[in-house]
């Protein structure tokens, strides 16, 4: 475990003037971001410049890919970052024809651009040259058109018939002679924590391959927001992309990015109790992670899911006494937040206390029942092995990376709200395995309380007369026109970030998710290969995925 | 061997003490907080039909029917297509459309779920708990109006 | 320790006094005077009696105690809405399943897809016909009763097998594979702890092994306490419910169904009808398991008060080892089944063979 809030290593600051040089004459032009600089390159540059910048200046995370329609050409913008210090930060823009959008694959540079370009290609329609797999990855395959783009018709009826599906009980497509069985996994399956269908090849029990099919949960909710307007009607939605409580920590993603977007400040006081809700909804978060890791692992609807479930259900009272629901909090406003703390406020505070007062002996149970239990030790380390490399590879964060010893919190590398002014640390495990996750996830369970009682702390005190929970943000927002921002906050699975670009009007043009548990899970292959299927199904547990994030 | 008896010893302790954490619904009716939004509840004599409801909605919930002299006709919300955001309430200029505590509403088909202007001046509360009164001292916290324009259409 | 010598010293063949169900039915009824049939119309009587009272015990197993017992354990109430304590819920569960349904895949074996889950519910029931349960419920006492309890119980790994192959579903071949590796590797330390307890009773006779756990093992004066196998071997009673949860696929060794990875294993296409019969099945062989492990180790009916309770005390050890093993699920994670396969050969068989001659040499000393 690492400690206080100081970063052991201060990584390298590159300058602008170092991306510049770089970059070299590959950077055709600059087209800066609200949050980092921008440079324009040749399609055919990407390889080149991506490993460039990943081994000469260290931007070793590929946070994400938007790919967007303008008038007159397809544009893939590589958000790119440091795990060492994530606010420095560097945006590559490739522009492509819109009557050719083809562009190369930066697939063979960061792995984690698999999915992404596919997604790209799936939702957008940009070709990436090079890339192995270029297949639809949301929409089933014989899908015709791309959503996102401008020639669209929505209206037009879709014939989604699923070739390989056509009769599931046919024999296998693989070769007779192989002793190999394919096995499809999902999407109805007791244990894939939604609708995740993995397409697995198994040599007895083991796992020679596995290939996850997403997309049976894909809701459009980029397309949403962008049909809402900023000042109110995107908020109730980021609560529907992790919904199993992670409301209020999605709702801060979608606030940072905007507020910084229409530059609008939040009062003190707010930030304050944003940051005590959002660790209520981590708490939540980690205990049904918890409880159905141990369903994964036990077997039944045994006794650890359900103690995590009422756990879970004592943060959930507290979030619905603070925003008036359970799980869909449409809590956070732009500015601020919608109320303020329930009166009578002593209840709240007391309601509050008693919960963090009986968390240590609610986490001491959890020890006694799951991590010190011996079966439970020999099921879980040493399986599903995720090293660093990979996981940064991967573009993997939140608790799956700091399991693997991967030091990366954006509470903590690329301040906001409150945590700054805090005092707690950041949980790193070196196991790389599914012990070291869930240990991971229980002692951020702890350290969340931490910065819940000094929140409360403070919220107790706070001067009578200065408890603004919004700043005064007009009721129409209309961002200058042609700025992008990108912004991130440490969600409960790991980094979830807003990509907006404004055209002057009250919604967003683009708006583009990057969800921690999509990357999460495209390392899930890497995790299980040759390991039994008991593990490929610990191995997911422990990945937390929820479906809704990952689909979108 | 220790930490199984550990774990198995923590269950039986649970089995023992015959604590349940079950609320006996629908015999024990849950508490709901003040906040909590349930179905809504529509007051014509408070409307003035500005529509703000209407267009703050973000999945067009709400659907208002206007003679040609601004005269409200009809209000209906398809409560079962509502995500229950609150939004309507927080734009709400006069306290006319409210988020009452009932979250007991049934139907057999999901038409029966458009309720109409009568059907939402018929919602009960829930426990007799009017929102209004019971949110009351945070009302003052309502959205911040904002100096700049403001857009009403 | 006289007693145990005793005990170990050649018992007779056949123990006069015990009287069978059947032919205790046959005098009440009258039926002895008709030779062989009425003979075997009163075995047949008395069988119907056992299969029946073992049916009901685990029709109230499976619908409602496995169901407030996990509540206990989960702090939870459950079943509460129909009759005192939601006892009806029973009936409620037999017309819910009965009336399902029956969904048979097209691609199934079809003779082995339904003799399936009569194999795994009979051979359970099988099991019982040797076993004695006290006040006079006994239905046969061959002299080869344990071995003959192994054998049927056996069977099951076969209803498995078949039922996970003729499936034609791919879960299903796993969960049937896993059953027979499983059952494979557990039936040899079984069956070897079992033989440790035939050493001490010098007999594979159930009555036999019964009454020689009767013999007082220590006298405190104001308790007695018998001579129960479990108490004289305490290693071997743990060895042989440890391999007794392998045996009938119970947590932490339940990787033939094993819910979250292979959704249920074996039955995963099992509906209605059939569904039942496994389940019972499983319920039996849960109930067969402790019936042995009761016999073999807990001094059978024994216990304080007259002899005619003895059914009681049987029926209490028998929910004691259910207990048991609803005390695991809820707290015991499943292992691997690469892990189980280990611990099974590696583990148990060589333990079980330990004791096994451990045994055989302190008695041998001994006698």
């Amino acid at each position: 475990m690492s400690t206080g809030l100081e970063r052991e290593r201060p990584p390298v600051e590159v300058t602008e003037a170092d991306l510049e040089a770089v970059i070299g004459d590959r950077a055709l032009s600059r087209d800066d971001h609200l949050n980092a600089p921008g440079f324009v390159i040749r399609p055919d540059d990407v390889q080149d410049v991506l490993s460039d910048l990943k081994e000469r200046a260290g931007f070793d995370h590929l946070s994400c890919l938007t790919a967007q329609q303008y008038e007159d050409r397809y544009e893939s913008i590589y958000h790119m970052k440091k795990y060492a210090d994530p606010t420095q930060e560097v945006s590559i823009v490739v522009p492509t024809p819109t009557d050719e959008p083809v562009s190369e694959s930066a697939e063979p540079v960061f792995r984690t651009a698999d999915w992404h370009e596919r997604e790209a290609f799936d939702l957008v329609g940009i070709d990436y040259e090079g890339h192995p797999d270029p297949r639809r990855i949301l929409l089933p395959e014989t899908w015709q058109g791309h959503p996102l783009s401008h020639d669209y018709d929505q209206e037009k009826p879709q014939l989604v018939t699923l070739t390989e599906h056509a009769n599931p009980v046919q024999p296998d497509h693989h070769e007779a002679e192989s002793d190999t069985m394919f096995l499809n996994v999902g999407p109805h399956h007791p244990a894939t924590h939604g609708v995740l269908h993995i397409k697995a090849v198994l040599d007895g029990e083991s796992v020679v391959d596995v290939d996850p099919d997403i997309g049976y949960l894909h809701r459009c909710e980029e397309q949403m927001c962008q049909q809402g307007t900023y000042r109110h009607q995107i908020m109730p939605y980021p609560d529907r992309w992790d919904y199993v409580s992670a409301g209020l920590l999605n709702e801060w993603a979608y606030a940072r990015a905007a507020e910084d977007l229409a530059d609008i400040e939040v009062p003190e006081y707010a930030q304050i109790i944003r940051t005590m809700g959002a660790e209520f909804c981590r708490i939540a978060s980690h205990m049904l992670a918890l409880a159905t890791f141990a369903l994964d692992v036990y077997g039944d609807f045994t006794a650890i899911f359900q103690y995590g479930m009422r756990d879970r259900e004592v943060v959930q009272d507290i979030l619905e006494d603070l925003t008036g629901q359970r799980l869909m909090f449409n809590y956070f406003r732009l500015g601020g937040v919608a109320w303020d703390l329930p009166e009578p406020r002593e209840e709240f505070f007391a309601k509050c206390r008693n919960f963090l007062d009986e968390l240590p002996a609610k986490v001491d149970e959890y020890h006694d029942l799951l991590t010190g239990n011996e079966i439970f030790q020999v099921r879980t380390i040493d399986t599903g092995i995720l090293e660093p490399d990979v996981a940064k590879d991967y573009g993997c964060t939140g608790p799956v990376a700091r399991g693997s010893g991967i030091d990366y919190d954006l509470r903590r590398d690329d301040p906001y709200g409150y945590y700054p002014e805090l005092d707690w640390n950041v949980v790193t495990m070196d196991g790389c395995d599914n012990y070291a996750r869930v240990l991971t996830r229980m002692q951020e369970v702890e350290e969340s309380a931490k910065i819940i009682e000094q929140c409360l702390d403070l919220l107790e005190d706070w001067p009578e007369d200065e408890r603004d929970i919004q700043s005064n943000v007009p009721r129409t927002l209309k961002p200058d026109a042609d700025s992008e921002i990108y912004r991130a906050v440490e969600g409960a699975k790991g980094e979830l970030g807003i990509y907006i670009r404004s055209d002057g009007t009250d919604k967003p043009a683009r708006f583009k998710i990057r969800s921690p548990c999509f990357h999460n899970l495209s390392a899930l292959g890497e995790m299980v290969e040759d390991e039994y299927i008991p593990d490929l199904i610990a191995s997911l547990g422990s990945l937390d995925i929820v479906l809704g994030e990952v689909d979108r | 061997m220790i930490g199984i008896l550990k774990s198995m010893a923590t269950t039986m302790k649970h089995a023992l003490d015959g604590s349940t954490f079950t609320v006996e619904y629908p015999e024990t009716a849950p508490d709901v907080s003040p906040r909590f939004r349930g179905v809504h509840k529509f007051s014509q004599e408070r409307c003035i039909w500005c529509r703000q409801c209407e267009n703050v909605c973000p999945n067009d919930t709400i659907q208002i029917v206007m003679d040609d002299k601004r005269n409200g006709e009809q209000y209906n919300l398809h409560i079962g297509q509502c995500i229950y955001c609150r939004l309507c309430e927080e734009v709400c200029p006069v306290d006319a459309i409210l988020l009452t505590q009932n979250f007991e509403f049934t139907a057999d088909t999901k038409h029966d779920f458009v309720y109409n202007k009568e059907q939402l001046k018929a919602v009960p509360w829930y426990k007799d708990i009017d929102p209004l009164e019971s949110r009351e001292p945070d009302r003052g916290a309502w959205i911040g109006e904002g100096d700049g324009e403001v857009d009403y259409q | 320790m006289d007693g145990r010598i005793d005990a170990v010293a050649p018992a007779p063949l056949q123990n006069d006094e015990t009287v069978l169900l059947p032919e205790r039915i046959g005098e009440l009824t009258g039926l002895d005077g008709f030779g062989v049939g009425g003979e075997l119309l009163a075995a047949f009587l008395a069988a119907f009696l056992v299969g029946n009272l073992m049916l009901a015990m685990t029709g109230v197993a499976g619908p409602w105690a496995k169901r407030k017992i996990t509540a206990a354990f989960t702090d939870r109430i459950a079943v509460n809405r129909l009759g005192p304590a939601g006892l009806f819920i029973i009936v409620a569960d037999a017309v819910r399943l009965l009336s399902k349904e029956l969904v048979i895949p097209e691609n199934a074996d079809r003779p082995a897809y339904d003799l399936a889950p009569i194999v795994v519910a009979s051979s359970a029931l099988l099991g019982f016909a040797v076993i004695p349960m006290g006040s006079g419920i006994h239905l046969a006492d061959p002299e080869v009763g344990l071995a003959f309890v192994f054998a049927v119980a056996g069977i099951a790994s076969i209803g498995l097998v078949m039922a996970g192959y003729a499936s034609s579903n791919k879960y299903s071949l796993l969960g049937g594979l896993r059953a027979v590796a499983q059952n494979v590797a557990y039936e040899i330390p079984l069956v070897i702890t079992g033989l440790s307890v035939v050493i001490f009773a010098g007999s594979l006779q159930m009555s036999t092994i019964v009454e020689a756990q009767a013999e007082t093992l220590v006298d405190l004066g104001v308790v007695t306490i018998p001579a129960w196998y479990a108490l004289v071997n305490p290693f071997a009673f743990v060895l042989f419910l440890l391999a007794n949860f392998a045996e009938v696929g119970r947590n932490p060794f339940d990787t033939p169904e094993a819910p979250t990875e292979i959704v249920a294993g074996y039955q995963t296409e099992y509906s209605s009808v059939y569904f039942v019969l496994i389940y019972l099945g499983e319920f039996l062989h849960i109930f067969l398991g402790g019936a042995i492990i009761a016999t073999i180790f807990l001094g059978g009916p024994a216990g304080p008060g007259p002899a005619e309770l003895g059914i009681v005390w049987f029926l209490i050890k028998i929910w004691a080892v259910f207990l048991l093993t609803q005390w695991l699920r809820s707290a015991v994670p499943r292992v691997r089944i690469d892990q189980l396969i280990e611990i099974g050969w590696k583990g148990l068989l060589v333990l079980s063979f330990a004791n096994l001659i451990l045994t055989a040499v302190i008695v041998g000393l001994i006698a």
